[in-house]
């Protein structure tokens, strides 16, 4: 324990040192003079014997165990104190650092949580959905039947487990305001392979299905808190859904929700006719691959099914299955760009390091004098490449801690600001492992900064480094290797600032170019909401169903009517802009031309109310608009808008043609006579280009869930209470949601947009803000470093124009190489991005040109600043400057 | 050349310190005075590798140091070889003789 009691007795050992080197010296002096030697002539042999104490007494420190750790102190304390000694320096380096680490970090987070993390359920990884695909509806991914799921459980031997669930919305009653409430139906299994447990009570067992008993529920925790306050006693209180009582069993665990935000659980009993229904594509099925088995072996097992499928049922057609790990189909549509983003963010990071490592080069060249004078008083190499070390080690963690804080901000920013429906947003924050990643990720950086400068320092020679400073040849050479390598990171930081800012100009002109899309309708003074599962329609589909429901409708568009402030009320059975379209199997056409194409066609259809068109401002091409005569008494009608017109008949003029969007018991097609033709119009997204579409009448068909449309006088912001309460006044289970105008719809609808333009023009900003920081840096450096030789100049009679041109030409070249690099690299990268574009080329010349003329006009002024002081040099100063 | 010699002494510099030191109580310029003395001035112990090994030696623990008067009456720091670094030396004697016989028999043989 010498060393440790050393460490902390520092003073007195080095006392002793001192007492016992000097005694040393004496003695010998002594013995000198003792054999005849002058005085003098003693005290010089011994002093030069000796060479000098203080690399002795630092050879001795050095030879001691608990040296390490001492001297880290050491270097510790000193390091604190140069960075303290050049706060300007260290306050750049550090929010450098803390920018670049915080946003790399904040995204890194976001796609950890939300693409990477492995899903909350037990062995997910091993979990896969499957689907079906059929000739008819080629785009989509559809659920599976009942005798699909028999025949995978019985014949995927790769499968360890397979069960199947239904998404529904069903309207919550009883306590408090009428609510949706999305529920799962589930089969056995479900819980099994999804690896659940119930915190009370219990989950559905397989006998939960049977008929006359199948009215239970699980609810989830949220569920339990908010609505039951906790109740241990839940289980045997019920559960009215759709006005139907179910018995609560169980309370699945804390968190636990499946498929997407689901608040109950109830099992799936199909009727004895969907269970042999071969085209019934109902069930999300998610098998769990045995351990060990590969993807490749189900597939080739799911096809064989379908093969023998298809054989069985000619009536479904082609048919094939699909199968993709659960992870990749809960993100598919959120990957790419976070891709993106997250690229973005290491551009960011690689901006701030090569702005730290030109910072630390130029500091280090700065204090080759300061090391030089360490060298010559004793320090060691090693001690010398340390210190370097230790400093940017420092420097890099005060970085990082503040990139963390950063971090969290910046994940709480995206929390903010993310669409609501994100996938997964709720289990984003900043993790430990991130925490882990980002210290690491700054020492990295702090060790990889610090030991270029401190090995070049540790590597000189005492000697030149004093003697230099006098413009000595070799002085010149290390500094232009210096500003060469500094070049090269103004070059790589311009660079990649150049691909960022191309980046978020490209991602801002699509968000524009979709907010000024005309959508084809009238977006001004238009409320919509909606009523899910309209309350007073009876639930059994009887011979009076159509009627009753039309009745039904009637009341509720009249109801609302009525209103002060509202013009006029329609209804569609699907939201406008809420990116949904229903397509119906086994449309035909009568008349229609040969498709263009191969590929199957297909049209979205619509069920709205009469004055539909007129309410939206969609202009009628040809013919008329559904009335409230088009009811049930009366022959089906559909109006079509241009593009199905066009597409299936090749003119526009196709009133009184007619089409079957649906077959009769008996198989045979039911005619409906087109009356008219409607301009098109971007009812399901802006960025989707109109599809062909038909539309009938709500009054002639059934309708699952309504979708209102009110055209207000005044603010249709201030009306949305109104008829919520005027609502659920006439109709007290009635919920009411996505009440909104429609332009905050739109605003809505464009939240990925949105999302990304903002955080690529915050990395831009960022990336580029440094990219500036740094060319200034390596700028005022070589000025400084020059101002003797800028003296010269003047003295022989430079102009202080031909200065300015100096310096700016030589800080300015690397600037244009890394806008040329930029552009190049950026007309790659973008092309990567191209299918998150709207209106907008990935290689959109203006956009480039306008970037170029940004980048290369402030980096100008960059340049200037420093080089307008280079002016400014006396000559006389300049010359006798050292 | 008066580098490759201090080189050459580093292995060998502990166990001849630790057998000066062997002899009683010691201290460090004695121990230089010593060395140079019994080997007739062949080696010359310089400050710069002596007073590190002594240090790496007491921190080892086969060295212990204490302050007390010198002969002339100045204080100074004393060595004495402790039971850890008689076995330390006498290990390194044991080793030392097998290498110079080695050494010396591969030189006969090669005449």
């Amino acid at each position: 324990m010498h060393w440790l009691r050393r460490l902390f007795r520092k003073e007195h050992s080095e006392k002793q040192l001192d007492a016992e080197l000097r005694f040393h010296m004496e003695r010998q002096i002594a013995d000198f003079i003792a054999k005849g030697m002058p005085p003098q002539e003693a005290r010089r042999r011994v002093r030069l014997d000796f060479g000098g104490l203080e690399p002795i007494k630092q050879a001795t420190r050095e030879s001691r165990r608990g040296h390490l750790l001492e001297t880290l102190f050491q270097d510790l304390r000193y390091a604190s104190r140069m960075l303290r000694k050049n706060l300007g320096f260290t306050i750049a380096a550090a929010i450098t650092l803390a920018l670049g680490i915080g946003a790399n970090t904040a995204i890194f987070s976001i796609v950890n949580a939300s693409i990477l993390r492995p899903l909350p359920y037990k062995d997910s990884a091993r979990i896969v959905q499957i689907s079906a695909h059929t000739a008819m509806f080629p785009k989509f991914s559809l659920g599976i039947s009942w005798l699909n799921l028999d025949q995978i459980r019985a014949q995927a031997s790769s499968l360890e487990l397979t069960s199947a669930y239904s998404e529904t919305d069903k309207t919550l009653t009883g306590s408090g305001e009428p609510t949706l409430l999305s529920v799962a139906s589930v089969t056995d299994g479900f819980f099994e392979e999804l690896g659940v447990t119930s915190q009370i009570g219990r989950l559905l067992i397989p006998d939960d299905a049977k008929a006359g008993q199948n009215f239970v529920a699980v609810i989830s925790d949220s569920l339990w808190q908010t609505r039951f306050a906790a109740d241990p006693n839940v289980p045997g209180k019920t559960l009215v859904l759709d006005k139907q009582p179910y018995t609560i069993i169980g309370v699945a665990a804390p968190r636990f929700t499946f498929p997407s935000s689901e608040q109950a659980w109830i099992p799936f009993s199909p009727s004895a006719a969907d269970r042999q229904n071969a085209k019934y594509f109902m069930l999300q099925t998610i098998g769990k691959l045995r351990v060990g088995e590969k993807p490749e072996k189900l597939n080739a097992q799911l096809d064989s099914i379908a093969q023998q499928f298809m054989k069985d049922h000619p009536e479904v057609g082609v048919y094939r299955f699909s199968s993709e790990p659960l992870l990749s189909s809960s993100v598919s549509d959120t990957r790419d760009a976070f891709l993106m983003l997250l690229a973005a963010a290491t551009f960011v990071l690689l901006i701030a390091c090569a702005n730290l490592a030109s910072l630390l080069l130029a500091r280090g060249s700065g204090r080759q004098r300061e090391m030089a004078l360490r060298a010559a008083l004793g320090a060691s190499r090693g001690r010398l490449l340390r210190q370097g070390l230790v400093e940017s080690c420092l420097l890099a963690l005060i970085g990082g801690v503040l990139g963390i804080v950063l971090a969290a901000q910046g994940v709480e920013l995206f929390r903010a600001i993310a669409p609501p429906d994100t996938s997964r947003l709720s289990e984003i924050s900043v993790d430990s492992t991130l925490l882990w990643f980002s210290v690491l990720t700054s020492l990295i950086a702090g060790v990889l900064f610090g030991i270029v400068p401190a090995r070049r320092a540790s590597r000189m020679d005492p000697n030149e480094a004093l003697k230099e400073g006098t413009g000595s040849n070799l002085g010149a050479a290390r500094s232009g290797r210096q500003s060469r390598l500094g070049n090269a990171l103004v070059t790589l930081e311009v660079a990649l600032a150049f691909i960022l800012v191309v980046g978020s100009v490209l991602m801002t002109l699509t968000l524009s170019r979709l907010l000024h899309q005309n959508p084809g309708f009238r977006t001004d003074h238009l409320l919509s909401f909606d009523l899910p599962q309209p309350a007073g329609v009876p639930s059994e589909k009887g011979k009076d169903y159509v009627k009753q429901q039309s009745n039904h409708l009637r009341e509720i568009v009249e109801k609302v009517r009525t209103i002060p402030g509202v013009v006029e009320v329609t209804t569609s059975d699907h939201g406008v802009l809420k990116g949904m379209m229903m397509q119906q199997g086994g449309l035909i056409v009568d008349g229609a031309i040969p498709a263009p194409s191969k590929e199957s066609r297909n049209a979205n259809a619509r069920y709205v109310y009469p004055d539909y068109f007129h309410v939206m401002g969609i202009p009628m091409l040809r013919g008329r608009e559904f009335s409230d005569r088009d009811n049930g008494d009366t022959d089906s009608k559909v109006v079509v808008n241009a593009a199905m017109a066009q597409e299936y008949w090749g003119t526009l003029d196709v009133v009184g043609r007619r089409l079957s969007a649906s077959t009769d018991d008996k198989g045979k097609p039911t005619w409906s006579e087109v009356i008219g033709v409607v301009a098109d119009a971007r009812e399901v997204a802006l960025r989707d280009e109109p599809s062909p579409t038909y539309f009938l009448s709500a009054l002639q068909g059934t309708v699952g869930s309504l979708h209102l449309l009110v055209r207000t006088q005044t603010d249709p912001d201030a009306l949305g209470t109104t008829i919520s309460r005027q609502i659920w006044a006439a109709y007290p289970d009635q919920p009411v949601t996505h009440l909104m105008t429609m332009s905050r719809n739109i605003s809505e609808s464009l939240g990925d947009e949105r999302l990304r333009s903002v955080l690529l023009t915050v990395f831009a900003g960022i990336g580029f803000a440094l990219a500036l920081v740094g060319v200034y840096g390596v700028v005022s450096y070589s000025v400084a470093k020059r101002v003797q030789e800028i003296g010269i100049r003047m003295a022989l009679g430079a102009a202080p124009r031909d200065v300015l041109r100096l310096v700016i030409g030589q800080g300015f070249l690397p600037v244009v190489l890394g806008v040329v690099i930029g552009a190049v690299a950026a007309a790659a990268l973008t092309r990567l991005v191209a299918s998150q574009l709207y209106g907008v080329k990935a290689s959109d010349p203006p956009t480039f040109l306008g970037a170029a003329a940004l980048v290369l006009v402030v980096a100008l002024i960059a340049c200037c600043i420093p080089a307008r002081r280079a002016m400014r040099v006396d000559p006389m100063v300049a010359l006798r400057y050292e | 050349m008066a580098q490759e010699k201090s080189e050459f002494l580093k292995g060998t510099l502990d166990m001849l310190i630790l057998k000066v030191v062997a002899l009683g109580p010691i201290h460090g310029y004695a121990i230089s005075q010593r060395i140079q003395q019994i080997s007739k001035d062949f080696f010359q112990v310089p400050q710069g590798s002596l007073y590190p090994a002594l240090h790496r030696l007491e921190d080892r623990g086969w060295l212990s140091a204490d302050w007390r008067e010198s002969e002339t009456g100045r204080d100074a720091k004393f060595y004495t070889l402790t039971r850890k670094g008689r076995r330390q030396l006498e290990t390194e004697l044991v080793y030392w003789e097998r290498l110079s016989d080695a050494v010396a028999m591969i030189l006969r043989t090669a005449e």
